[in-house]
């Protein structure tokens, strides 16, 4: 556990854990070492995860780390497999501490909007305030979008993000009704104070939240589950519509992304070993 | 290292499907044969196709796949020892269900086959290879709360009678017809025996034994069902430990067939959860959870759906381990068997009215 000056402190601290200057707490030995771990067990093609400007990348590839987190996954599964069914709207949010980068959080949102809605972002408006920024997004289905992104908490503090798809037939979310605190397996009230502890996979134990699916990403993509010009595109569609929010919010006026012929980039990959 | 040619037994325990990836996509393992116990049985598993091909007699498989060097015993409580002991007289490891028997006799003979035949015999609790729990145990070990004075864990669920009917069958999953206690209508064999999970946390938590127990059963929620659905447990280990333990079938369920989307009535399935309190701090988990959540299809209720379900795979990589490398697994028979006494001494206690010592 990574020690806090505060009142709670959280083992998955570095789920929005780039600052501005692109910094990272991300232990890249120790990701490589559990991405050796998943290849040689499963098996996968040679490959190492490096960082360049705060972002994950095998070789060229961006990875896709929000995609291979297990929640999300569930939630892809959910549209795609009947549990929803006419989907509306999405409503997004993220808040971490000050200084985090505003525009890498909203790639990541954006990618996510897309992915989970299937389809590509054909519009984008925002409104910023403070460290605040609120996004108004249309996917080319017509499906609706927003995303409240945050960068004002406290510095040390976890950060909290909440995915909710709207559909005619039900709701899904990944984070409980009825609360606005985020729900995590181990709570611990010693001597120096409150600890949250959140652990999410057995086989990169000890790993940080980020740190896991960073790894969880790169493994997929070295097995080929997850295809590099596919994410390569996605993540080249997310950033940019994240810079054209940022814009939007500038010029108050909403912008416009022609829509690029091409693969979708939208498509669940496989997920054999999530269960 | 040599894959571990590795086959399933029985196909009726209600864990059964939940191995099938796991012996799919670990490369220690080639997964070569299942025996069903029944032709319902054989049916339900080739829902899942496995590609593996799935037999009704365990002999005709072992002619088929002499190289046999594992099996997976998942079956009702009552089939486990004869099972068990025609896998050690052919030196074929085993892997058990969480309940290997309930009568002592047989126990003590399965540990003398397992060892007699110097064979692997792994019980499947699996609550010690899902990440919540590890983190517990080393939170615990790193003295996070102290010394802990009392335990409060429930292992609660949905009844999975419907889809495993020996599980509300005496005689199938508690191994002899014995009524709960005089003037009770029903039996033992029911949600107790199928949550052994948090007797045996507590002692590795602890790292003491089991003093005394005492237990009240409560009115079933299931009409019509033979055996006990509600109770609850108080007692005390050895080294002054307090604990409460609730491992009732609490959460109603649709009564299907076989397990789905939709099963759950309430809307978690199932929940492992502790509150832990030590002489330096307080401790309390959810080992399963957080999740993601809906109420969508098939029955548009709120629903839990799980996104955590890591367990089978170190359980499994543990066996290999055991089997390739000569280890004891950490629940192993002998260590198991107090666990099994434990809950046993609930039994009594709700026949007696008084508490059990257990040891």
């Amino acid at each position: 556990m990574i020690p806090q000056p505060l009142a709670v402190n959280r083992t998955d601290c570095d789920r929005l854990r780039n600052d501005s200057t692109g910094k990272t707490n991300m232990n890249l030995k120790k990701m490589n070492k559990g991405l050796d771990f998943l290849r040689e067990k499963y098996g996968a093609k040679n490959g190492e995860i490096v960082l360049k400007d705060g972002h994950c990348f095998v070789g060229a590839v961006p990875l896709l780390p929000g995609r291979m987190e297990r929640k999300i996954v569930e939630l892809k599964k959910m549209t795609e497999n009947g549990t929803l069914e006419g989907v509306s709207t999405l409503r997004f949010a993220a808040f971490a501490p000050k200084g985090t980068d505003v525009e890498a959080m909203l790639a990541k949102e954006l990618d996510l909007a897309a992915y989970l809605g299937a389809s590509d972002i054909v519009r984008v408006m925002a409104v910023a305030g403070g460290a605040a920024i609120n996004v108004l997004a249309k996917l080319a289905n017509d499906v609706n979008v927003s995303v409240e992104i945050g960068a004002g908490l406290p510095k040390g503090e976890t950060g909290y993000d909440r995915h909710e798809i709207i559909a005619k037939r039900g709701v899904a979310c990944d984070q409980t009704v009825d609360t606005h605190t985020k729900h995590e397996s181990i709570r611990c009230w010693g001597e120096k104070g409150v600890a949250e502890y959140t652990d999410v996979d057995t086989e990169l134990f000890g790993l940080t939240y980020d740190e896991i699916w960073n790894v969880r990403a790169a493994f997929a993509l070295l097995q080929g589950r997850a295809d590099a010009k596919i994410w390569k595109a996605a993540w080249d569609k997310a950033t940019k519509v994240a810079a054209l929010a940022l814009a939007a919010n500038r010029d108050r006026a909403a912008k416009t992304i022609a829509l690029k012929k091409g693969p979708d980039t939208n498509q669940a990959i496989k997920v054999a070993e999530v269960r | 290292m040599k894959p571990v040619k590795i086959a399933m037994m029985g196909m009726t325990h209600g864990h059964t499907r939940k191995y099938y990836q796991t012996l799919i996509d670990n490369k220690k393992l080639d997964w070569v044969a299942s025996c069903a116990q029944d032709e319902d049985a054989k049916k339900v598993y080739e829902l899942y196709d496995t590609g593996v091909p799935c037999y009704l007699d365990p002999d005709e498989m072992y002619r088929k796949h002499p190289d046999i060097e594992a099996v997976v015993v998942a079956s009702d409580n009552a089939s486990h020892f004869g099972q068990m002991k025609w896998c050690a007289e052919k030196g074929i490891n085993i892997l058990s269900m969480k309940i290997p028997t309930f009568d002592m006799e047989e126990y003590n003979e399965m540990i003398a086959m397992c060892d007699k035949a110097g064979i692997v015999c792994q019980i499947e609790l699996e609550m010690h290879y899902n990440s919540v729990v590890r983190r517990l145990k080393k939170l615990i070990a790193d003295g996070a709360i102290g010394k802990i004075k009392a335990v409060q864990a429930t292992n609660i669920t949905l009844s999975p009678v419907w889809a495993f009917p020996w599980q509300g069958d005496p005689k199938a999953s508690f191994g002899s017809v014995e009524r709960l206690k005089k003037g009770d209508p029903r039996f033992r064999g029911g949600a107790l025996c199928d949550h052994p999970h948090v007797f045996d946390l507590i002692r590795h938590l602890t790292g003491s034994d089991f003093d005394y127990i005492y237990a009240e059963v409560a009115p079933n929620l299931r009409d019509g069902l033979e055996v006990e659905d509600m109770l609850m447990a108080v007692g005390k280990m050895k080294d002054g430990t307090a604990f409460l333990f609730d491992p009732s079938w609490s959460r109603l369920e649709e009564k299907i067939k076989v397990p789905g989307p939709g099963w759950e009535r309430f809307p978690k399935r199932m929940e492992v959860n502790l509150t832990i309190t030590g002489d330096k701090g307080m401790l309390s988990c959810d080992c399963f959870g957080p999740n993601v959540y809906h109420n969508g299809a098939p029955n548009d209720r709120y629903t839990v759906q799980y996104t955590y379900f890591d367990e089978w795979v170190g359980l499994i990589d543990e066996f290999v381990d055991c089997i390739r490398n000569r280890r004891t697994p950490l629940i192993n028979l002998k260590w198991h068997k107090e666990t099994i006494q434990a809950m046993l001494g609930c039994y009594e206690s709700i026949a007696t009215g008084k508490i059990a010592k257990i040891g």
